[in-house]
């Protein structure tokens, strides 16, 4: 796998997927309709609550990174997959690895360009203050956007059919808002054992260093102690990743 | 060295043998046609070969290198067209060759290789919105964008107009003549006939026949086919009738001018008219139809292959 053809998949796929009008659709306005929109409910209904807003903005950004990531690259890979795309692409001189890696980098960029749309809007027009640490924030989106999508990628064997893909998704997106608080502290709702098992997930692991981010009287020494935890939990789910794509991974439909 | 060579390959899908112990090369510049009736194990054979699919016995080397070990190496030096595999349906034919381009090494550039495959005119047009055969020529530009030393054809003219057949075939001839080393299957045994040097031909996943072209067809009766006069029955001919179809009576003979010269004399002595006389040799068709005559139905036991022919089970 070499760094330009990542580069020549990344933007091959960038464009495809701009102009692409149902991915734009559901993954691009769906993510800043959410993104956006709950946290900006909250703020007029709960004016002054910082920690709550802060909250609802950090988990509300781990779900929606899951349609742009997790969700996105489970239906593009595997459509590409019965469509004999992926098959074709390796007839190329492109690495298997580039392949796969191009569309990673690619829902990566737009996953940070479109958290940095939602964050300056927010930042803008809600009482949300800017992080501390915008450098550990921006590298907890790409990290668990990265994540996500070889989390994705390594999803794919279980889907099928191309068709199924975007209800296959569903579930984790549903178990990541609820984890990560994108949908309210519902969490304090369920038993102790189930967030316990939600605080595992990935989107889980990078809201928590987003908070770390955000934590107002955080030191280099205190944010790095804090910051171990998630990205342990995000190095483990990137080798199971990596694992299940290695073993499993199929770059054709089954053969009936 | 030889650039294609297969010894012994075998490729099973759970219980079901695709290919079993194939063994042939290919020499450079040459064009290998790999023949054989639906599920004979070509594509499997081809699909090995280019890498996607691990031998489970035997071994392959394509240009001295290992297709599943050194497949990065081996890509750069070799052009595929797959008997199927999808496109982006709304780039235009100019946007999927330009993509293309940067997949591979040291490409043609975007309009040698669109002329080359006779899409010239067609360059805006969205895939989506090209017939079957167009897409195989836009298959065949993007195989040939990187000048590859192996080319892998699957069945590449399947869905062409005649004009962009033969132009395809042009087009292999000129690439063998510039040295690229091509392995053909196709359906179309007269592409086969006039394009390949030697041939195999596989039946449920081995090899029936095979040798050099020229020699195997030589080696195969040749045909005397004329109408037969009303008043003369097949038993009264000096030559033996293989089959009567309708009218024409049909002779498959080993020397079929001498079979013309005998049947023309007797005719003569007898004031009898042969109308519709055609004497020829063997053909590829002849002989794939002999050897699914012997083999049976695809899908059927298989029996003994007796097909008189310099083809060998296996072709090294």
């Amino acid at each position: 796998m070499s760094v330009r053809d990542l580069a020549v998949v990344t933007r091959f796929d960038a464009r495809l997927f701009w102009r692409d009008r149902a991915a734009l659709s559901t993954s691009v306005l769906l993510f800043l309709g959410l993104g956006i929109g709950l946290p900006l409910l909250m703020d007029k209904l709960r004016p002054g609550s910082l920690d709550l807003l802060v909250d609802q903005h950090v988990g509300v950004l781990a779900m929606v990174l899951v349609i742009s990531t997790f969700n996105q690259i489970a239906v593009t890979v595997t459509a590409r997959r019965d469509q004999l795309l992926l098959k074709r692409l390796r007839t190329t001189g492109l690495g298997d690895g580039s392949i796969v890696g191009g569309e990673v980098g690619n829902l990566v960029l737009q996953s940070t360009l479109l958290a940095a749309v939602i964050s300056g809007v927010l930042y803008a027009t809600t009482s949300l203050p800017v992080p501390r640490d915008l450098l550990l924030f921006a590298l907890a989106v790409v990290l668990g956007s990265a994540v996500l999508c070889l989390l994705g990628v390594a999803f794919t064997p279980l889907v099928p059919r191309a068709e199924l893909a975007a209800v296959m998704v569903m579930p984790f997106f549903m178990l990541a808002g609820l984890g990560s608080g994108g949908f309210g502290p519902m969490t304090q709702l369920l038993p102790d054992w189930a967030g316990t098992l939600l605080g595992f997930l990935p989107t889980s692991a990078m809201a928590e260093l987003i908070r770390v981010a955000y934590a107002a009287d955080g030191t280099l020494a205190g944010d790095l102690s804090a910051a171990a935890v998630p990205a342990l939990n995000l190095a483990v789910w990137t080798a199971i990743a990596l694992l299940t794509i290695t073993r499993w991974f199929r770059w054709e439909p089954r053969r009936p | 060295m030889a650039t294609i060579d297969v010894d012994g390959l075998g490729k099973s899908y759970g219980d079901f043998e695709a290919v079993g112990d194939v063994s042939f090369t290919v020499g450079q510049g040459e064009v290998f046609a790999l023949l054989g009736r639906n599920g004979a194990g070509k594509t499997t054979t081809v699909e090995v070969l280019a890498g996607f699919r691990p031998a489970d016995r035997g071994t392959v080397r394509i240009l001295g290198l290992d297709p599943v070990g050194d497949r990065a190496r081996i890509r750069r030096r070799t052009g595929i067209m797959l008997q199927e595999a999808g496109f982006f349906p709304d780039l235009t034919v100019a946007q999927t060759v330009d993509a293309w381009r940067g997949f591979v090494a040291a490409p043609r550039p975007r309009d040698e290789a669109l002329e080359l495959a006779g899409l010239g005119a067609k360059t805006d047009t969205r895939v989506r919105q090209l017939s079957g055969g167009e897409k195989r020529r836009l298959d065949l530009a993007l195989a040939v964008l990187n000048r590859p030393d192996v080319l892998f054809l699957d069945e590449p003219t399947t869905g062409m107009d005649p004009e962009a057949r033969r132009n395809t075939w042009q087009v292999i001839r000129d690439l063998a003549g510039q040295g690229t080393t091509i392995l053909l299957t196709t359906h179309y045994l007269e592409e086969a006939q006039r394009l390949a040097s030697t041939m195999v031909i596989m039946d449920r996943g081995r090899i029936v026949a095979g040798g050099g072209m020229a020699e195997t067809l030589a080696a195969q009766a040749g045909r005397v086919a004329f109408e037969l006069p009303a008043e003369v029955s097949p038993e009264d001919l000096p030559v033996q009738v293989t089959a009567v179809e309708g009218r024409t009576a049909i002779c498959r003979v080993e020397d079929p001018d001498l079979a013309a010269q005998t049947l023309l004399g007797w005719a003569g002595e007898r004031g009898v008219r042969l109308r519709g006389l055609e004497v020829r040799t063997a053909t590829l068709e002849d002989l794939f139809l002999d050897l699914a005559e012997v083999t049976g139905p695809a899908g059927t036991a298989s029996g003994g292959t007796t097909v008189r022919t310099s083809a060998k089970s296996e072709v090294a």
